[in-house]
C-alpha cells in the first residue's frame, strides 16, 4: 500500500498522523462545503430576525421581518417603475434592519426602522424617504425584533404563550363578568322588593335630585310596602349570590386588562423552574376549586335553576372534582422555561412526574450545546442526550404534546408551537438554540440549522388531540428530506480547469460536527497533490459494510474563507457516530410511517401472497376446465320479496289511524270519553264503550282525514242502527 | 368554557317536560280547525327538544293563527296586525338565548305586515316562522286575503276573488339572504312535524308556510287535496324530509329535490297543483343579523346609562353652547 495512504488510514483508524500533521482545518476557517453559501447571513434573506408581533390576530403573533416587508411592498408599491424604486429601497432597509440586529442591535421594529432609516437617508439619495414613508404606513404589525440567538426561544415561547393566555383569559373573563353582571341584577331585585328596598330613604335616593322635595317618602314607602309582592328573594339565596360574587371579583387567575383585580395582585404563571410552577400550583388549587365551584354554581343561578334541596348536597361533595381535569384546562398554563444542561436528575423526575399527571404546564427545555461528549462514555457524542431523553420519555406518556425543534425552524413551527400551547394537557417543547458557542463565527442560526439537517437534533412533533394513532399524532414533515438518511443539497465549484463542476452532496453529521471547533482534531486537511480515488466522501463511506481493513478513507469537502474547496479525512470516531445518529434517525422514521419495519414486512408477505395466488391462477388457466358450478338459485321474476304481512284489523272494532290525526278536536268534542289524546296529541278511542255507535258514526263523518273507522254496532239495541251502519259503510 | 364533569352530572338532574308542560289552555278554534294540527306539532316539538318554557317566545300578530301564543304555557306576545316580526326581531336583538317562534296568518303577513316580511327575510334573524295559510280573513268573518284563490267568493268579493292569489313561497325565494324555505299541510302531521323541526333546527329565519283548512268558512277548498294523496307532491332528500315506511306507502307521489338547489325550489315552488310539500330551500351559510350585529359588550347599569345620557344629550339645550 502506498504510505500515504497508509497515513491516511491511520489517521482515520487512530486520530495520529505517522509522519507529520498536516493543517487542521479550524486553522484554515474551514467551513463544511455546504456551508459556503453562508458566510454573510445578513446579506441573506430568511426567516430571522421575528417580529413578535403585538395584538396581532391569531396566527400572527409571529411574523418574519421578510414576510413583513413583503407585505409592506406588495401593499405599498404599485407595479410600475415606482413600485420597482420602493420595492428596492425597503430590501434596502430589510438589510439594514438585519444588520443592526445582527450586530446586537435590539428593541421594537419602529425603533430599528428608525435607527435604520436615519442611516440611509444621510445618504441623500433621492425619493428614499418618500419610498420608506409609504412602506412604514403599510407596515402590518409592530413588535420585539429578534435575531436567533440565546435568547431568542425563551422569548418567542413566552410571546406566543401569552397571546394563547390573553385569548382564553378573555374568554373566562366575559364569562365571569356576564355572571357577575346577572348575578347582582339578581340582587339588585331582590333589594328592590325588599323591605330595606322600599325603605323612605332608599327610595330618596332612588328619585332625582331635581323632584325630591315633590315626594313624600314615607307615605310612598308605606304604600308600596302593603304592596310587596310574596316569594321576594330568600336570605339563603341572597347570601349564596353574594358570596359567589365575592369570589368571582376576587379571583386572580384572569385579571382584567389594564387593571388589577379587585385590587389584588394577580398570579404570575412564567417559572424559570418545574419545583417552582409545581409549589405555586399547588397552592392555588384551592383557589381554582373555590374559582370553579363559584362558577358552576353561578351558572345555574343565572338560569335559577339552583334548587337548595338537590344541589347543595352536591356541591358540597363534589369538592376537589369540581375541577377535573378538563377543568385544569381552563385556567392559565404554567410556562416553565428550563435549561435542559442543567437540569439535575431529581428535577427530571419531577418534570416526567407533573407531566405524566397531567398538571397545566407548558414547558421549554432548551439546549445549548448538543456536541457536548457524553459525561458517562468518554469520548461519545452527547447530541443532546438530556432533552432527547425528555422528549422521548415525554412521548411515551402519551397524553403529553411534544414538539422538538432546532431554533432556526421554530418560525417554520409556529402553528405547531401555538397548537401545543393551546393543547388542553401538558406540552414540551425540546429547542436546540445554535448558540453553545464552539462554532467559532458561524451564526446560531447555522449552527441550528445544520443540526436538523445532519439529524443530530431532528424536528418532530407529538400531538395527542390529533388522532388515536401514530399516524395521526407523530410528524416528521419539517425535516428535510425526512424520506431519506440525510438530506441531498445541489453543490458547484470549478475546478483546475475553471470547469464548473456540480454534484449532490448529503449533509451528514460529520458536516455538522466539521462545524465544531472542539473536534478539529478528528479532520485533517489533505493537500490538493495527495488527493487520490480511494478518499470518498462520507455518505457513500457510511453505507459500506467492511468487515476487513478499510480500503478507503472518509473525507468531507471543506472550504476555506478564500472559498477554496479542501478535503479533511474524517476520524473513524466520528463515522461510529454519524452511524449511531443514523440509527436514531431511523427509529424515527419508523415511528413516522417511513421505511416502517412492520409495514415493509407486511408488504412483502402480501406480495408473495398474490404471486403465489397468480402463479396459481395462471397454471389452473392452462389445465383442464372445471365443471361449470351450479349457477344459484335465482328468485323467480315477478314474485316480489315477501313484504310484510299489513297489520290486519278486524272490521268489527272502531279505531282510529293515530298517526294521520291532526289533532282538529272534532271528534273529542263528539264524545271526550270516547275520543281521548295520547302523549302526542293525537286522537285514540280509548274506550268505545263510553259512547254510542251514532257518535262513532258522526265522529266518522266530521273527520276531515278520514281516520275514524266506527266498525261494527256493539249494542244490538240502539236505535236507528240500519241507517247508522249504512253511513258506517264507507269507513269501515 | 365549560366545565365538563359538574354539567355531566347536573344533567342527570335535568327533568324530561310532557306535553302538557307547554299546554296553555284549551284552544278556542273551531273545531277541524288547521291551527290544532300545527299547535299539536309545536308542542310536540317544544317537549322533544326539551325547551325551557322560560326560554321559548312566541311571537303573534292579529288574526285566528295569532292567538298561538295564549296556547302556548311559555313567553307570549299577542303582537298588532301585521308586526308580529319586527315584534320577534326586537326579543330576538334583546334577549338572544331565547328560542323565538312567529305565528302569523296570510292576511298578518302577506297583506299589512308584507314589508316587515321581506325585510325580516333579508335580516335572516334566527326565529321560526309559521304562516298559517288558511286563504281566508277567519277572524274578520271570510274576506278575501292575499293569498285567496281566484275566484273565492267572500264578504269582500262577493263576486269572486279578482287576483291570481300571492305565492309566499316564491315571495321569500326571491328575497336576498332567504334561508330556510318549506312547506307543509295541516292534514299530514308527520310531515309538519317534521318540517317544523328541521325549521327549529335551521340557524336563520326558517319559514314554513303551512296550508291550513277553514273549516268555518272554506270548508272544502283543500277537499280534493285532502282525499287524493297523489296530489300532494312530497319532497324528499337525503338532507330534507325523508318519509316514514308507512307515510311512504300512502303518499307515492314524491320527488327527490335537494334544498340546495335555489333554481330547482323556486321552480318547484311556483307549483300550486299538486301542493309541493317539504323543504324547498336551506342554506346555513346565510349570517344572521343579530351575530353581524352583536357588540359583546355587557349591557352593564353603566353602559346602559351612558348610552341613554348620549341619546338625551341631542335633544339637550346647552345653555352657555356645548363643549
Amino acid at each position: 500500500m502506498h504510505s500515504e495512504l497508509q497515513a491516511q488510514l491511520a489517521f482515520h483508524l487512530t486520530g495520529v498522523w505517522s509522519a507529520g500533521r498536516p493543517e487542521a482545518s479550524d486553522a484554515l476557517e474551514l467551513r463544511p462545503a455546504l456551508l459556503a453559501a453562508y458566510r454573510n447571513l445578513s446579506r441573506l434573506r430568511y426567516d430571522f430576525p421575528l417580529v413578535l408581533a403585538r395584538n396581532a390576530p391569531h396566527g400572527g403573533a409571529v411574523q418574519s421581518l421578510s414576510g413583513l416587508m413583503d407585505r409592506a411592498i406588495e401593499d405599498a408599491a404599485p407595479r410600475d417603475g415606482e413600485g420597482e424604486r420602493i420595492r428596492g429601497h425597503v430590501l434596502r432597509m430589510e438589510q439594514a434592519i438585519r444588520a443592526l440586529v445582527a450586530a446586537g442591535g435590539g428593541g421594537s421594529l419602529a425603533t430599528l426602522w428608525d435607527t435604520a432609516a436615519g442611516r440611509l437617508e444621510s445618504s441623500g439619495e433621492d425619493l428614499l424617504a418618500d419610498s420608506l414613508s409609504r412602506a412604514r404606513a403599510a407596515l402590518k404589525a409592530d413588535g420585539e425584533v429578534l435575531d436567533c440567538g440565546k435568547a431568542m426561544p425563551a422569548r418567542l415561547f413566552e410571546h406566543a404563550w401569552r397571546t394563547v393566555q390573553e385569548s382564553k383569559a378573555r374568554r373566562f373573563r366575559e364569562d365571569i363578568d356576564r355572571l357577575i353582571l346577572r348575578l347582582s341584577d339578581i340582587l339588585a331585585a331582590g333589594l328592590a322588593l325588599s323591605e330595606e328596598g322600599r325603605s323612605p330613604e332608599r327610595l330618596r335616593a332612588e328619585v332625582g335630585a331635581a323632584h325630591r322635595e315633590a315626594f313624600d317618602f314615607e307615605a310612598m314607602s308605606r304604600l308600596l310596602a302593603g304592596s310587596l309582592p310574596k316569594g321576594t328573594l330568600p336570605e339563603s339565596r341572597r347570601r349564596r349570590i353574594a358570596s359567589l360574587v365575592s369570589v368571582l371579583e376576587s379571583q386572580r387567575f384572569f385579571p382584567a386588562p389594564g387593571e388589577r383585580a379587585g385590587g389584588v395582585e394577580p398570579y404570575a404563571f412564567v417559572f424559570e423552574s418545574c419545583a417552582a410552577a409545581l409549589r405555586a400550583f399547588r397552592e392555588r388549587r384551592p383557589a381554582m376549586i373555590a374559582l370553579a365551584q363559584a362558577v358552576a354554581v353561578a351558572r345555574l343561578e343565572v338560569e335559577n335553576e339552583y334548587v337548595e334541596s338537590k344541589h347543595d348536597a352536591f356541591f358540597e361533595e363534589f369538592g376537589e372534582n369540581v375541577l377535573g381535569p378538563k377543568g385544569v384546562t381552563l385556567f392559565p398554563d404554567y410556562l416553565v422555561r428550563i435549561g435542559a444542561a442543567d437540569m439535575q436528575a431529581a428535577g427530571h423526575a419531577g418534570l416526567m412526574e407533573a407531566l405524566g399527571a397531567g398538571l397545566p404546564l407548558k414547558v421549554l427545555a432548551q439546549t445549548d450545546d448538543i456536541l457536548d461528549e457524553s459525561p458517562v462514555r468518554d469520548g461519545q457524542l452527547a447530541f443532546g442526550a438530556r432533552s432527547r431523553q425528555l422528549a422521548a420519555m415525554a412521548i411515551a406518556l402519551s397524553e403529553v404534546y411534544v414538539l422538538q425543534s432546532s431554533a432556526s425552524n421554530l418560525f417554520q413551527l409556529r402553528e405547531r408551537i401555538l397548537r401545543g400551547l393551546e393543547y388542553p394537557g401538558p406540552a414540551l417543547f425540546s429547542v436546540f438554540s445554535g448558540a453553545g458557542g464552539a462554532c467559532g463565527e458561524l451564526a446560531p442560526y447555522l449552527v441550528a440549522a445544520a443540526a436538523m439537517e445532519s439529524r443530530a437534533f431532528p424536528a418532530f412533533s407529538y400531538d395527542p388531540s390529533a388522532g388515536e394513532d401514530w399516524a395521526s399524532r407523530f410528524s416528521l414533515e419539517n425535516n428535510p428530506r425526512a424520506d431519506l438518511d440525510w438530506p441531498v443539497h445541489a453543490i458547484a465549484y470549478e475546478d483546475d480547469e475553471h470547469q464548473r463542476i456540480s454534484e449532490e452532496l448529503a449533509f451528514t453529521l460529520v458536516d455538522f460536527v466539521g462545524c465544531d471547533r472542539r473536534y478539529a482534531k478528528h479532520f485533517a486537511t489533505i493537500p490538493r497533490a495527495m488527493w487520490n480515488e480511494r478518499m470518498i466522501a462520507v455518505p457513500e463511506y457510511l453505507v459500506r459494510e467492511t468487515k476487513g481493513p478499510p480500503e478507503k478513507v472518509p473525507c468531507l469537502p471543506l472550504v476555506g474563507r478564500d472559498g477554496t474547496l479542501h478535503r479533511a479525512i474524517v476520524g473513524e470516531k466520528l463515522i461510529r457516530e454519524a452511524r449511531r445518529c443514523r440509527e436514531a434517525w431511523r427509529s424515527l422514521q419508523e415511528l413516522a410511517g417511513i421505511h416502517n419495519s412492520h409495514a415493509e414486512r407486511l408488504l412483502a408477505r402480501e406480495r408473495k401472497a398474490w404471486e403465489e395466488q397468480r402463479t396459481a391462477h395462471a397454471a389452473a388457466a392452462l389445465g383442464p376446465q372445471p365443471a361449470a358450478e351450479a349457477p344459484a338459485p335465482a328468485a323467480a321474476p315477478g314474485v316480489p320479496a315477501q313484504a310484510e304481512p299489513e297489520e290486519e284489523r278486524p272490521r268489527d272494532e272502531p279505531y282510529i289511524e293515530t298517526p294521520r290525526c291532526t289533532s282538529c278536536n272534532e271528534c273529542t268534542q263528539i264524545n271526550d270519553k270516547m275520543f281521548v289524546y295520547d302523549s302526542n296529541k293525537q286522537a285514540t278511542i280509548a274506550n268505545p264503550e263510553a259512547g254510542t255507535y251514532r257518535q262513532l258514526v258522526e265522529a266518522a263523518e266530521s273527520c276531515q282525514v278520514s281516520i275514524i273507522h266506527p266498525g261494527r254496532p256493539r249494542n244490538p239495541a240502539e236505535p236507528g242502527l240500519d241507517e247508522l251502519i249504512k253511513r258506517a259503510e264507507p269507513f269501515l | 368554557m365549560t366545565i365538563t364533569a359538574p354539567e355531566c352530572l347536573l344533567r342527570l338532574y335535568e327533568e324530561h317536560p310532557d306535553l302538557e308542560d307547554y299546554q296553555g289552555g284549551a284552544p278556542r278554534w273551531c273545531a277541524g280547525c288547521g291551527d290544532n294540527a300545527i299547535l299539536a306539532a309545536v308542542q310536540r316539538l317544544c317537549r322533544d327538544e326539551a325547551l325551557r318554557p322560560e326560554k321559548t317566545a312566541f311571537i303573534s300578530g292579529i288574526g285566528c293563527s295569532s292567538r298561538f301564543p295564549h296556547y302556548m304555557k311559555t313567553y307570549g306576545f299577542h303582537g298588532i296586525h301585521g308586526r308580529a316580526l319586527p315584534v320577534a326581531e326586537g326579543v330576538r336583538m334583546a334577549r338572544p338565548d331565547l328560542h323565538v317562534f312567529v305565528s302569523t296568518g296570510d292576511g298578518d303577513c302577506c297583506s299589512i305586515g308584507a314589508g316587515h316580511w321581506i325585510h325580516a327575510v333579508r335580516y335572516n334573524m334566527n326565529m321560526t316562522v309559521f304562516l298559517h295559510d288558511n286563504h281566508v280573513y277567519g277572524l274578520t268573518k271570510k274576506q278575501a286575503s292575499p293569498t285567496s284563490p281566484r275566484g273565492l267568493r267572500t264578504n269582500t268579493t262577493p263576486r269572486g276573488a279578482y287576483l291570481e292569489a300571492l305565492n309566499p313561497l316564491t315571495v321569500t325565494l326571491g328575497v336576498q339572504n332567504a334561508s330556510f324555505v318549506a312547506q307543509a299541510v295541516d292534514w299530514i302531521p308527520e310531515i309538519l312535524y317534521s318540517i317544523v323541526s328541521a325549521a327549529f333546527h335551521h340557524k336563520g329565519f326558517s319559514f314554513v308556510r303551512i296550508l291550513q283548512r277553514c273549516p268555518k268558512f272554506l270548508p272544502d277548498l283543500f277537499d280534493p287535496w285532502l282525499h287524493d294523496p297523489q296530489k300532494v307532491l312530497v319532497l324528499t332528500h337525503d338532507n330534507g324530509l325523508q318519509l316514514s315506511p308507512g307515510l311512504a306507502k300512502v303518499h307515492k307521489n314524491r320527488r327527490e329535490h335537494d334544498p340546495a338547489d335555489l333554481d330547482r325550489a323556486r321552480e318547484i315552488a311556483s307549483g300550486a297543483d299538486p301542493i309541493p310539500v317539504g323543504i324547498l330551500y336551506r342554506n346555513p351559510g346565510v349570517p344572521c343579523y343579530e351575530d353581524l350585529r352583536r357588540s359583546g359588550k355587557l349591557r352593564t347599569g353603566a353602559f346602559v346609562r351612558a348610552g341613554l345620557e348620549a341619546e338625551l344629550d341631542k335633544f339637550t339645550i346647552w345653555p352657555q353652547g356645548h363643549a
